[in-house]
C-alpha cells in the first residue's frame, strides 16, 4: 500500500516523507522567506512541545496542514543540531517516536504499519491475516524483532516469551507500534548525532537561542521531577547510584539493573506511582508498560510476592557493582547499606544539632 | 620421555596428513581472523589473515600447529590488533561441549595427570602425587560413549529449534564433530551476521529457556472461584509451548521417588502428588485437560514441574561461545591436538546415526608400538581397546595417535631410534 500525504505528515521520519521533502529541493537560505514563516513556526513549536510536555503534538488540523507537518519536521532537526545539546537531541527523539507511537497503534489499516517498518526499515514483516495465526495482528522475522525488543524490560518483550515459528515472531498492533516507534527513535537519534555545520539565516538562530533558553530553564525541571524528594540520595549504596546516573542520563540499563533499581526504590518507601514518574519522565517511553512492571516488582500483580533488589554477590556477577566502598565491604545487600548509611547520616545530624 | 620428544612424534605424524588432506579454508576467507595452537610451547598466534588458499594450507603444513581456529566475526582488517579491526559481522555459532552436560557416568570417567612427573590416576585429583608430591594436576576426562550419545541428543534438539523456530534452512546449518567433546553448530546468513551480543543472548536464553515464563505460554488461570480453569498448552503446539506440554508429560510418565536428583526443584511433595495421580493425569492428557485435572495440583505446581521441563526440552548449548562476537572457533577438517581426530561435517540428516569413534577418525596408517601409562577402555571404529596400565602395546596408528594426544602414552619407536 502506499502512504498518503496525511501519513507523511504522522510519520515524518519514512522514506516515504524524505522524499517528499527533497522533491521540493529546499534550500536552507529559504527559510528567512515569508513563504515559510509557518513552516519554521512549526519547526521551533515541535521541539518547544519536546521539551515542555516530552511528545510532539498531533491533532485533526494537522491533516489539512500536511504539507507544514512534513517539512518541518527536518527543519527542527536542524535546530536541535544547532543547538548542540547531547540532552535535547535525545528527549527530541524520544518526543518524535512517542508520538509516532501513539499514532501508530491505533491505525486502523495493519497494512499501513507493515509499509513503514517494510519500506523505511527494511524489515521483513507481513500481517497475521497472511498467515495461519489469526489470534494476532503482525509476524515479525525474529532478527528484525531483536533489534529492539532485547532494549525493552518486562518479561514479555523476551524472545523464548514470543510464539515464534519458522523464524516469525507474532505480535499484537500495540507492539508492533512499540518497536517501530523505537526504530524511529534511533533513526532521528543517529541524524541528530551527526556533526554539521549549516549557517542558519538570522530568524532560525535567533529560534535556536530562544530554545537553548526554555531548555535551561526546563532542564532543571525535568531533573527535579525525575528524582523524588523524601529519599536521601546521599545514602545510596554505589551500585544503585551507578544506575541512578545511567537513568538520568538515558543510557541504557539491562532488565536486572531495572529490577534492582525498582526494587531498591520501592523497598526504601517509593510509592509505585512516583518510581513510574521516574522512569516515564527520564527514559522509557512506554508508561502503562513501565507501570505494570513496577507493580509486579511491588507485589501489587503477578504472584503477589513483593520483591527485594539482589544481594551484593549477584550484583557482581551482573557487574552491576561499580566497585565497594568502606561501608560496602562490612553488608551484603544494597538494602543495608542504605539503612545504615542513613542511620550515619540522622545520627551525624543530631549530633551537630546537639553540639 | 619428554613431552617435546612427543610432541615431535605428533607433529610429524599431523604434517603428513595436512601434507595428504589438504583444508577446508571457511567461506570469506580474507575478511576472518586465524589463530594457531603450537606444539612447542603451546603458544597462541592470533591476528593472522591469508588471502589465497595456498596460503593457508602451506601456513598449516609447514608450522603444523595442534589445533587452528578461526574467527566467526569479518573484518576489515583482521590482520590488525582488536580495537583496529573493524567488525563486520560474525556467524552465528553454537558450542555443545560434554562438560555443560550433567550425565551420571561423568564422575567416572575423570582422571588426573601430574603436572610434574605424569604420573596419571582415575577420579579426583589427590592432595599429592604419589610418585612425585608433586602438587599440581592436569584435570581431564576420558571420552565415554553415553556422554557422546548425550551431546548428540542436545545438538539434535538445537537443530530442532533453528529448523522449527527460527526457520533457517537446512543449507544454511553446518554441523561439526568438534573433534573432542561435543559438536559445533555454525549458521551463515547475511542477516543474522550483524545481530549484537545482546540480540544473541536472547536467541542463547530462548534456546536454553532461560526466562521463559508460562503464563505467556498459554498457562493460566481462567474464570472467578468456584468455576475457576487452569488452560495451558497442548502436545501438538508448535514452538515452546508444545515444548512445555511435551515436558511436563513426559515428567508425569518418567516421576520416580527414587531419582530426586533428576527432578532437582520439584520438591518431594510435589513429585509425590504426581507419582499417585499418574493415571488420572495420563488420562487427563488423552481427553486434552491435564491442566486442570487434580485437585490440589494449581497453576504453582505447575510452574516447579516447568523447571523439570525446561531442563529436559531446551538445548545444553555454550552460553558465552554464542553471544561472543568475535569467538576464535575451530576449523573444521583441521586435526584436534587432545585427539587427533577430525573436525569433520555431518550432513544434519545423518547426525542421529554419525559415530565420533569412526566418523571422525583420520589416521588410516600402519600400527605404532608405543608405552601406555594408563587408558581407560575406548573404541576406534569396530575395535575396543585398553584398559592399559604401564604396558607396552602395539596399536593401529589412529588408536596410538589417540592415547599420545592425550597425554599418555610414548611412542616407542622413537626411543629406539634415540638409543
Amino acid at each position: 500500500m502506499e502512504l498518503s500525504k496525511v501519513d507523511h505528515a504522522k510519520y515524518p521520519f519514512t522514506v516515504e516523507a524524505a522524499r517528499y521533502v527533497k522533491k521540493r529541493d529546499l534550500r536552507i537560505e529559504d527559510l528567512a522567506s515569508r513563504d515559510y514563516a509557518g513552516i519554521v513556526k512549526r519547526a521551533r513549536e515541535r521541539i518547544e512541545e519536546a521539551i515542555r510536555y516530552g511528545e510532539v503534538g498531533w491533532d485533526r488540523d494537522k491533516e489539512r496542514e500536511y504539507k507544514v507537518e512534513i517539512v518541518s519536521f527536518p527543519i527542527s532537526i536542524i535546530m536541535v543540531l544547532s543547538t548542540e545539546s547531547n540532552f535535547l537531541g535525545k528527549r527530541y527523539a524520544l518526543a518524535e517516536s512517542k508520538r509516532a507511537y501513539n499514532l501508530l497503534r491505533v491505525e486502523k489499516e495493519d497494512e499501513k504499519l507493515v509499509e513503514i517498518a517494510s519500506s523505511s526499515f527494511n524489515w521483513d514483516v507481513k500481517t497475521a491475516s497472511e498467515t495461519t495465526r489469526q489470534a494476532y495482528d503482525f509476524a515479525l522475522s525474529f532478527i528484525d524483532y531483536l533489534k529492539n525488543a532485547p532494549g525493552f524490560h518486562d518479561y514479555k518483550w523476551k524472545l523464548v516469551n514470543r510464539f515464534m515459528i519458522d523464524r516469525y515472531v507474532f505480535l499484537m498492533k500495540d507492539e508492533l507500534a512499540r518497536l517501530i516507534a523505537e526504530e524511529a527513535r534511533k533513526h532521528i537519534q543517529k541524524r541528530l548525532e551527526e556533526k554539521i555545520k549549516v549557517k542558519l539565516p538570522p530568524t532560525l538562530t535567533q529560534a535556536v537561542n530562544d530554545i537553548r533558553q526554555l531548555l535551561s530553564t526546563h532542564r532543571e525541571l525535568i531533573q527535579a521531577e525525575e528524582a523524588p524528594q523524601m529519599v536521601v540520595e546521599e545514602a545510596y549504596p554505589p551500585c544503585i547510584r551507578a544506575l541512578n546516573e545511567a537513568l538520568l542520563s538515558n543510557r541504557n540499563i539491562s532488565h536486572i539493573g531495572r529490577f534492582t533499581m525498582t526494587s531498591f526504590l520501592l523497598n526504601i518507601g517509593l510509592s509505585v506511582e512516583d518510581v513510574v514518574k521516574l522512569f516515564t519522565s527520564a527514559t522509557d517511553f512506554d508508561e502503562k508498560l513501565t507501570r505494570y512492571q513496577i507493580e509486579h516488582i511491588a507485589g501489587k500483580r503477578g504472584s503477589g510476592t513483593k520483591y527485594t533488589p539482589p544481594n551484593c554477590e549477584t550484583l557482581r556477577t551482573h557487574g552491576l557493582c561499580p566497585g565497594m566502598d568502606d561501608l560496602c565491604k562490612r553488608v551484603k545487600h544494597p538494602l543495608t547499606y542504605y539503612r545504615r548509611r542513613l542511620r550515619q547520616t540522622k545520627a551525624g545530624r543530631v549530633a551537630v544539632k546537639s553540639g | 620421555m619428554d613431552r617435546s620428544t612427543v610432541e615431535a612424534f605428533i607433529r610429524g605424524t599431523f604434517a603428513r596428513y595436512y601434507h595428504d588432506n589438504p583444508v577446508q579454508p571457511p567461506t570469506s576467507m580474507e575478511k576472518r581472523e586465524f589463530g594457531f595452537l603450537l606444539f612447542r610451547e603451546r603458544m597462541m598466534v592470533r591476528h593472522k589473515t591469508f588471502r589465497v588458499e595456498e596460503d593457508l594450507r602451506n601456513f598449516i603444513e609447514s608450522t603444523t600447529p595442534s589445533d587452528v581456529y578461526y574467527s566467526a566475526a569479518y573484518y576489515e582488517r583482521a590482520d590488525e590488533e582488536m580495537s583496529r579491526k573493524g567488525w563486520l559481522g560474525a556467524d552465528l555459532i553454537f558450542d555443545i561441549d560434554v562438560d555443560h552436560i550433567h550425565t551420571p557416568c561423568r564422575i567416572q570417567h575423570a582422571y588426573w595427570i601430574c603436572k610434574k612427573c605424569e604420573e596419571i590416576g582415575r577420579g579426583v585429583p589427590p592432595s599429592k602425587c604419589p610418585k612425585c608430591e608433586g602438587e599440581n594436576f592436569r584435570e581431564e576426562i576420558w571420552p565415554c560413549e553415553t556422554c557422546m550419545e548425550a551431546t548428540k541428543m542436545e545438538t539434535l534438539k538445537l537443530i530442532d529449534f533453528l529448523t522449527n523456530d527460527f526457520g533457517f534452512s537446512s543449507g544454511e546449518i553446518e554441523v561439526f564433530f568438534s573433534g573432542h567433546r561435543g559438536y559445533h553448530v555454525h549458521v551463515e546468513n547475511e542477516r543474522i551476521s550483524i545481530l549484537d551480543q545482546l540480540a544473541r543472548k536472547e536467541i542463547v536464553d530462548y534456546i536454553l529457556g532461560t526466562g521463559l515464563k508460562a503464563e505467556f505460554h498459554g498457562l493460566s488461570e481462567k474464570g472467578e472461584k468456584m468455576s475457576r480453569m487452569i488452560v495451558g498448552p497442548d502436545l501438538n503446539d508448535e514452538g515452546w509451548r508444545g515444548r512445555i506440554a511435551r515436558g511436563v508429560y513426559d515428567f508425569l510418565t518418567s516421576a520416580t521417588p527414587e531419582s530426586p536428583e533428576k527432578f532437582e526443584g520439584v520438591g518431594r511433595g510435589v513429585l509425590k502428588k504426581f507419582i499417585v495421580n499418574r493415571d488420572a493425569l495420563i488420562e487427563a492428557w488423552k481427553r486434552g485437560t491435564p491442566w486442570q485435572a487434580v485437585r490440589g495440583v494449581g497453576i504453582k505446581t505447575w510452574e516447579k514441574i516447568l523447571k523439570y521441563a525446561l531442563r529436559e526440552q531446551g538445548a545444553t548449548i555454550d552460553t558465552v561461545v554464542t553471544t561472543d562476537i568475535h569467538r576464535l572457533i575451530r576449523m573444521p577438517t583441521t586435526l584436534h591436538g587432545k585427539t587427533g581426530f577430525n573436525v569433520v561435517e555431518i550432513p544434519v540428516k545423518d547426525l542421529e546415526g554419525f559415530d565420533p569413534f569412526s566418523g571422525a577418525v583420520s589416521f588410516k596408517g600402519d600400527s605404532v608400538t608405543v608405552h601406555v601409562n594408563w587408558a581407560d577402555k575406548f573404541r576406534i571404529g569396530d575395535s575396543v581397546y585398553g584398559p592399559y596400565e604401564k604396558e607396552r602395546v602395539e596399536l593401529p596408528q589412529a588408536a596410538a595417535v589417540f592415547l599420545l594426544c592425550k597425554g599418555v602414552a610414548e611412542p616407542v619407536v622413537q626411543l629406539k631410534e634415540k638409543g
